[in-house]
């Protein structure tokens, strides 16, 4: 669908770790898009690339990662390409991050108005009054239903669930395009969890950014995306709207991830997905998951498979699926 | 009924004395039976600070209860003679959340499972030794030969955890202590995991005590499943009753914030709005139900005592005065009719 508006539109994303074994391919021809306003899950287990692939959208990497190529294109402008300080002035202006483990990020020297104040000086293109400042910051916890005096507390002061909000508040503080939350509440309780999930939602209900929501937990993805998109060993294998990939997904890793979901019907009903992620230091050839795959041919381990519309709006890279198309 | 391990109405209080300032009742007077004739899988579910996972060190003999007391065989863990001591020891094993932190990183993960052969001199000779270690990987649902001479870091997590079950399974146990022992796992390997532990129940006959904050899991595993609330028991009973149909306040709360994985089930229910509720410390001087401040339902006797558990049916119990035309029952009878239904 090339008449699609997209809000970002990241293509062939390619990251490598350097480690004392060689080079770990974190991310390995990643190509997704995000239309404006909408909410898109990257799921994926631990290795899968998921985060990788987040923080190389903010180019906030640790420094044994290298992005190898590919484009992140943020309305057009290719975020890879922009100056240190260009890319400084874009987050949280442009595009922010509510970081994993979000409420030990805060600086838990400053109490929580500094730290949103400093937020507003140091990215907003142009200048404002402490004034004015204050009124955005006061409007912005407002939504995110915190009261004005948190301002005044330091982050130990606040539970969990505050300081998550305290996050979310910093992340759309000056109305970016796009927010990045990589497991906004994987420390929190289910209670709060929801909560702060429910939250999120309306803030960006309101305001309208689009959101990508980077994850492990099927549920929340359930509850709060609009479209998925799987993510195993380094790949993009299958993306679709959130509903398509619960009742009909199309790549076998997506059928056996949906089918090893606990839930609230069945008992000691356990269908775990046999054999192990890929090492990806020592990748296997043609497809990355051929090795697990209960359907895989014999092209599987020689021919590496695309990432393919195979009708509108499903993507999947499966030889399952050679000859189809949208 | 023989009880093969048992908590009798057990209080464990930190910091400071039971009457001075600053002390924290970790577990409130809390009674749980296993049953030695009938192997069973009973979760104890909570968030963080409703006491699981201090419950959970109670019934290993890792610390000793403020009040009550813990018995196994009828004897109690703080009194017992070294022979039963190390009897206890053996027979009672306990899986821990991060498979991890459970290894020293620098010795194969070999050494996990030669240790306690040595220590509890399970075999006569290394041959015996290895046949032990190699049939006990493999009830864990490992190969062998993909698991021995590896460092812990060259495991995946999954693989880490089951050898931690393998472990357990070493010491031929009557009962295990899982707590959260799927949580650091992925997705994909949790089922297999879930798996095997329900495969010791129902193959080796090994009761296990479920310690999660995952009522999706519990469920799938469990027979019995106790609610815990800032250290009591806020109801207990059948999992199908206690999940398909909570009836304390505290359990709706919960039950309604699980993330179905299904685009089709939206987070129902009442949904809690103040915020900063579920974190307020108690007040100092409380005295009634601690759910109160948070309950939407509320009512003045509330404020005064603790709720007494109410018996709603054979198989379920609710400490809640929205059930008080049921009639109250002890922790202790509530266990007992549990652990052998």
């Amino acid at each position: 669908m090339a008449t699609d508006t997209r809000v970002l539109d990241v293509r062939d994303l390619r990251v490598s770790y350097h480690t004392p074994s060689g080079p770990v391919r974190a991310v390995n021809g990643v190509s997704f898009f995000l239309r404006p306003g909408e909410r898109l899950g990257l799921v994926g287990e631990s290795g899968s690339g998921k985060t990788t692939t987040a923080l190389s959208l903010m180019r906030l990497l640790q420094e044994s990662a290298v992005i190898e190529g590919g484009e992140v294109l943020l309305d057009g402008v290719d975020l890879l390409q922009l100056s240190e300080e260009g890319m400084r002035q874009a987050r949280f202006a442009d595009i922010s991050l509510i970081p994993q483990g979000a409420m030990n990020s805060l600086n838990p020297m400053l109490k929580v108005g500094a730290q949103l104040r400093d937020t507003i000086r140091a990215h907003r293109r142009g200048s404002s009054s402490r004034a004015a400042t204050d009124v955005r910051i006061q409007d912005v916890l407002d939504s995110v239903e915190l009261e004005a005096r948190v301002m005044d507390s330091y982050p130990h002061e606040l539970s969990g669930g505050m300081k998550q909000r305290i996050c979310i508040a910093m992340a759309i503080l000056l109305s970016p395009k796009v927010i990045i939350a990589d497991e906004p509440t994987s420390a929190l309780d289910v209670v709060v969890q929801r909560q702060v999930m429910e939250t999120l939602r309306r803030v960006q209900e309101l305001l309208g950014p689009a959101v990508i929501l980077v994850g492990h937990d099927m549920g929340l993805m359930a509850q709060f995306v609009d479209r998925i998109g799987v993510m195993y060993g380094g790949k993009l294998v299958e993306v679709g709207p959130v509903r398509g990939i619960f009742k009909d997904p199309l790549h076998p890793y997506t059928q056996l991830l949906i089918q090893s979901l606990p839930n609230l019907r069945t008992k000691e009903d356990f269908r775990g997905i046999p054999g192990l992620t890929p090492s990806l230091l020592a990748p296997p050839p043609g497809c990355m998951f051929h090795p697990r795959c209960p359907q895989a041919m014999p092209r599987c381990s020689v021919d590496v498979p695309v990432l393919e519309e195979i009708k509108p709006d499903r993507w999947v890279m499966c030889h399952l699926y050679d000859g189809v198309s949208a | 009924m023989t009880s093969l391990l048992e908590a009798q109405n057990v209080t464990r209080v930190f910091g400071g004395g039971l009457l001075q300032k600053g002390h924290t009742v970790a577990v409130d007077g809390v009674s749980l039976i296993i049953d030695e004739d009938r192997p069973s899988i009973t979760a104890i579910a909570g968030e963080s600070g409703s006491g699981k996972t201090t419950l959970a060190r109670l019934l290993l003999g890792v610390i000793q209860p403020t009040s009550g007391s813990i018995l196994y065989r009828g004897d109690s863990l703080t009194t017992m003679d070294g022979r039963t001591r190390k009897t206890f020891r053996r027979q009672v094993q306990a899986i821990f959340q991060d498979p991890y932190e459970a290894y020293n990183p620098v010795y194969k993960v070999d050494q996990t499972l030669t240790t306690p052969v040595r220590k509890f001199r399970l075999a006569h000779s290394r041959e015996e030794a290895q046949q032990l270690i190699e049939a006990s990987l493999r009830m864990a649902g490992l190969r062998p030969e993909e698991t021995l001479g590896r460092y812990p870091h060259q495991l995946s997590g999954g693989q880490r955890q089951r050898i931690m079950v393998a472990r357990a399974l070493l010491l031929n146990p009557r009962v295990i202590l899982a707590d959260e022992p799927v949580s650091m796992v992925d997705a994909s390997l949790r089922a297999t995991i879930l798996e095997s532990l329900v495969k010791l129940k129902r193959e080796l006959g090994i009761s296990l005590v479920y310690i999660t904050h995952d009522l999706t899991t519990a469920y799938q595993v469990s027979q019995n499943i106790y609610i815990l609330y800032r250290g009591s028991v806020a109801e207990l009973g059948s999992v199908e009753k206690v999940i398909n149909d909570p009836k304390h306040p505290y359990t709706r709360l919960l039950v309604n914030s699980i993330p179905l994985p299904d685009p089709d089930l939206h987070w129902g229910g009442e949904i809690e709005t103040k915020a900063s509720a579920a974190a307020a410390p108690l007040p100092k001087t409380m005295q009634g139900c601690k759910f109160a401040n948070r309950c939407p339902y509320v009512m003045a006797e509330c404020h005064e005592a603790p709720p007494p558990l109410y018996l709603t049916e054979d198989d379920r119990a609710v400490a809640c005065y929205l059930h008080k035309s049921s009639v109250p029952v002890s922790g202790k009878e509530m266990a007992e009719s549990l652990a052998t239904a």
